[in-house]
């Protein structure tokens, strides 16, 4: 009886993360990326990649989340990170101050491709925070599951 | 209405410290932390009200000398400080688990080995 | 390319070097070689950019205004983020830059065997960043920010080796308070942008002087606390001891040089430019006040320690307690004479953290009644500790003289000129300090450097060379701007007092000539010449020559009569009628504690170390208590002062 509720259960919760965890991933996306449109950014969108894993451990169980590699997340981080001072210091190279914005006149407004640096230091933020705050998620789960395990 | 937003800021600032002060667990400092974090939050934004402004998105054709929205800089603030919160209570919490780990309690009280 | 190296660049480039080279180092960090070249030259090219500027800002005396994105002022109103470099800041940016690049050689060694290094080099280097864009920053907000990186990389470094005793807890409580202080900084912040709608530094100390009313003097008593925390003097202190006493050596060398610096460029900034307030003699008497009772406090405490590093944290505080009582005198010899001892500060109190570093290295243990006699295994360490040893206890050639002997002409001139006999009391309390701080040390050197060598430290070396270097660089630069006193006045601490009395100068440079006349109205500051006599007669050649033919005497004497105590006490032991005297055992020697010298000065006030050892409990809900209180007692002094 018991071992039967379980599997039901795990059916079930299994079930609804399939619905939410694409939908999430998707508001994700477009929060980032619409970071010079709408409110939004490259924070606000990142932390939710905190809520799609915790949907997959919810979901699926500590074994999916095991394969995530960290290596490649951590890289992740770095190199977004070198970016947006890359993209900072752009305006210095260029005949301008830090930080300015030298590809002004890109785009119409109200597009995608629009608000030049601040776009690319938008989508270098957002990546950074989706791997920095993954991983902490990541870290947590692991704990968990090791508690879990030992209790 | 917004004189009833800076009491409560204040209150919950005031509350924050309080649960620091007088609360003997670890977890409940960390989340009397977070409440003064909190209450800072409400206090920014609710500087930046303007009664009757609309949201400040506009493009380059639409401003007009006529235009009324609130203060923008204060939302980016409150953004600001909110990821600072978050960050916070990150940390905090990391060092409460090893904390545990190590002394085995979560007592204030217990975890006193530096003293005089 | 030749906009990449106009000097007005330069501020910035010290500040994101040292961020992209923590990022380069989360990326590249395994190899060995790699990161530590990275580290060394990041730390090189932020040094070296802040040196090119000695010559635009300290001698030309010109502000560099720097707007982020060329944003500059629309319509008189500032809408940009800016960083503006005076010669106040640029003195700050010196000190903290010399620090982070001795720290930085130093750990590559010490830090060798630890495990998780690259964390540790990333953290190093957003400490340092954050440090350098706080002192370089023009924006108020931008001032909270640099505040919590430094915080959260200082947490996480002071906890960084897990298994030390009591690292976990220092760093809990080091964050549970010091982000207690940043909120009441980032609500202060937010109070004067409720009053003048602006966040620029120097448009803020524009307006709000003349437009003091209750949310502003809550404001300010706010911001004074929240910076108070990070300079940890009273009632902050406790969490200094305990973040300094789990640290390593090479992070200790940055919590007492460098970050308590940064909260007296804060409290410097909020009470000369941007309240005006200093010119009230009860608002002066606050900031002597919680100096003096640091400075006495704190020495006190330190007499009663046991460990070495927990006793250099103390002192640490008391020489802080120094220089905020110099600055809070205002007038031209207190602040500068305040300044040059936080330099002088930095330098020393470096190397006795580098030195116990070394210690630790080497034995394992910082016990103060385990270690001794080291210094026939570690010559070289001990010769570098008695050098700082020297400079903090205020002895004639070294750069601790200097700054004291003028703390204390600048309190007694101070007494003289405002006939407020309070002052004199102030000078003798600094006087009776650096008597205690002497014997402090004269325990510590004995206690770990002379007496005799306990037989578990036999096979104790001496340290790396790379750990020397460090330190004697540090030792070198204690030297020199103790025999040159003139020359550092000249070039460095007059131009950054001239800068903190002429707030005027800060404003028109950030927006426009004229501003400050226009939006102040009559209660523009007059612009000061700072001009000071030194006095007594005396020159540093002399006392040097002095001191080291005293020093080769001792020497001649120590080595031709061939005297070693050990030998003195055991000679008796070959003679077996003394066996009876000494129940059947054989002659011991009795170590003296490090901690049992002054035995009688402790037993005499036995109530008053006993009240203060149970005063800091290490409880984090007393810590937390006393910061409210401290914040309740400074917003009733500003409501009802100001």
């Amino acid at each position: 009886m018991n071992n039967e509720n379980r599997k039901i259960k795990h059916v079930i919760t299994s079930c609804g993360c399939d619905f939410l965890i694409p939908l999430t991933l998707v508001l994700l996306f477009d929060i980032i990326l619409h970071g010079h449109l709408s409110p939004g950014g490259g924070f606000q969108g990142g932390v939710l990649m905190v809520a799609v894993f915790t949907l997959i451990y919810l979901g699926y169980g500590y074994d999916s989340i095991k394969t995530v590699k960290g290596g490649i997340l951590h890289d992740t981080e770095g190199i977004a990170s070198i970016f947006y001072v890359v993209f900072a210091m752009l305006g210095v190279v260029y005949g301008g101050y830090f930080c300015e914005n030298i590809l002004f006149r890109s785009g119409n407004i109200g597009d995608l491709w629009s608000s030049g640096t601040i776009f690319l230091m938008n989508a270098a933020v957002g990546a950074k925070v989706l791997t920095g705050v993954g991983m902490l998620a990541l870290y947590m789960l692991a704990i968990l599951s090791q508690i879990r395990k030992d209790s | 209405m917004i004189t009833f937003n800076y009491i409560a800021s204040f209150f919950l600032i005031a509350l924050g410290f309080y649960t620091i002060i007088t609360k003997f667990n670890l977890v409940k400092a960390v989340i009397g932390l977070s409440i003064a974090d909190y209450g800072v939050n409400l206090l920014i934004i609710s500087i930046g009200y303007v009664p009757g402004g609309t949201a400040p998105i506009f493009t380059q054709g639409e401003i007009t000398q006529l235009s009324y929205f609130v203060d923008p800089i204060p939302q980016a603030l409150t953004l600001t400080s909110i990821v600072i919160g978050a960050c916070v209570t990150a940390m905090s919490m990391s060092l409460v688990m090893k904390l545990h780990e190590s002394y085995g309690t979560l007592d204030t009280r217990e975890i006193r080995r530096l003293h005089g | 390319m030749s906009n990449f190296m106009n000097y007005i660049h330069f501020p910035i480039y010290s500040v994101m070097v040292l961020f992209l080279g923590a990022f380069l180092i989360v990326v590249l960090g395994k190899n060995k070689t790699l990161r530590s070249i990275i580290a060394v030259l990041s730390v090189s090219i932020s040094l070296a950019c802040m040196i090119a500027l000695i010559k635009p800002v300290m001698v030309n005396g010109e502000v560099i205004a720097y707007w982020m994105g060329n944003r500059v002022p629309a319509g008189g109103y500032a809408i940009g983020i800016a960083m503006e470099v005076d010669a106040l800041s640029l003195f700050f940016g010196l000190l903290i830059s010399t620090a982070v690049f001795v720290s930085t050689v130093y750990s590559i060694q010490y830090m060798a065997h630890d495990e998780n290094i690259p964390q540790y080099y990333t953290l190093l280097l957003m400490l340092a960043g954050g440090v350098m864009g706080l002192v370089l920053s023009g924006d108020i907000f931008n001032m909270f920010i640099m505040v919590e990186i430094l915080t959260f990389a200082a947490v996480a470094l002071t906890a960084f080796r897990n298994r030390v005793f009591g690292a976990l807890e220092a760093a809990f409580k080091y964050l549970v308070v010091g982000c207690m202080g940043s909120t009441c900084i980032l609500a202060g912040t937010i109070m004067l942008y409720a009053n003048a709608h602006t966040l620029n530094f120097a448009q803020l100390s524009a307006i709000i002087p003349g437009n003091m009313n209750t949310s502003t003097k809550i404001a300010f008593a706010l911001l004074f606390v929240g910076f108070s925390t990070k300079a940890f003097i009273v009632p902050f202190h406790p969490l200094a001891a305990d973040a300094h006493g789990a640290a390593p050596a090479s992070i200790s060398v940055l919590i007492s040089g460098v970050l308590t610096k940064s909260g007296i460029y804060g409290i410097i900034r909020l009470t000369y430019f941007l309240f005006q307030t200093m010119g009230l003699s009860t608002f002066q008497f606050l900031l002597v006040f919680i100096g003096c009772v640091s400075m006495f406090l704190c020495v006190t405490m330190a007499l009663a320690q046991h460990d070495f590093k927990r006793l250099l944290a103390f002192h640490s505080i008391s020489q802080i307690g120094y220089v905020l009582t110099a600055v809070g005198l205002f007038t031209a010899v207190g602040f500068s004479s305040g300044i040059y001892h936080a330099l002088n500060h930095t330098l020393f109190k470096g190397l006795l953290f580098l030195a116990a570093g070394a210690v630790l290295h080497e034995t394992g243990t910082t016990n103060l009644d385990e270690l001794g006699g080291l210094s026939k295994k570690m010559p070289h360490t001990t010769v570098l500790f008695l050098i700082g040893a020297f400079s903090i206890s205020g002895i004639p050639p070294f750069n601790g003289f200097a700054s004291k002997w003028m703390i204390y002409q600048a309190c007694y001139q101070k007494a003289v000129e405002s006939g407020n006999i309070g002052y004199v009391l102030v000078t003798v309390i600094c006087l009776v300090t650096s008597v205690l701080t002497l014997a402090s040390f004269v325990k510590v050197s004995q206690s770990v450097f002379f007496g005799r060598l306990p037989e578990k430290y036999e096979n104790v070396k001496e340290v790396s060379f790379g750990m020397r270097l460090a330190m004697g660089i540090f030792a070198l630069l204690c030297v020199l701007t103790g025999l040159f006193p003139d020359l550092v006045g000249k070039y460095l601490t007059q131009p950054a007092a001239t800068a903190a009395f002429n707030a005027s100068s800060y404003i028109d440079a950030m927006l426009g000539e004229g501003y400050a006349a226009s939006a102040m109205g009559p209660f523009l500051p007059a612009a000061q010449n700072v001009v000071f006599y030194e006095a007594g007669v005396w020159s540093p050649m002399s006392w040097l020559l002095i001191m080291c033919i005293v020093l080769l005497a001792i020497t001649i004497v120590a080595v031709t009569s061939k005297y070693d105590r050990v030998s003195a006490v055991s000679s008796g032991e070959a003679d077996a009628k003394h066996a009876l005297f000494f129940s059947g055992e054989e002659a011991v020697y009795s170590q003296v504690g490090g901690s049992d010298l002054f035995w009688g000065f402790k037993h005499n006030w036995r109530h008053y170390f006993s009240f203060m050892h149970d005063l800091h409990s290490g409880i984090l809900n007393d810590y937390a208590l006393w910061a409210v209180v401290d914040l309740a007692l400074v917003m009733l002094f500003m409501l009802i002062v100001l």
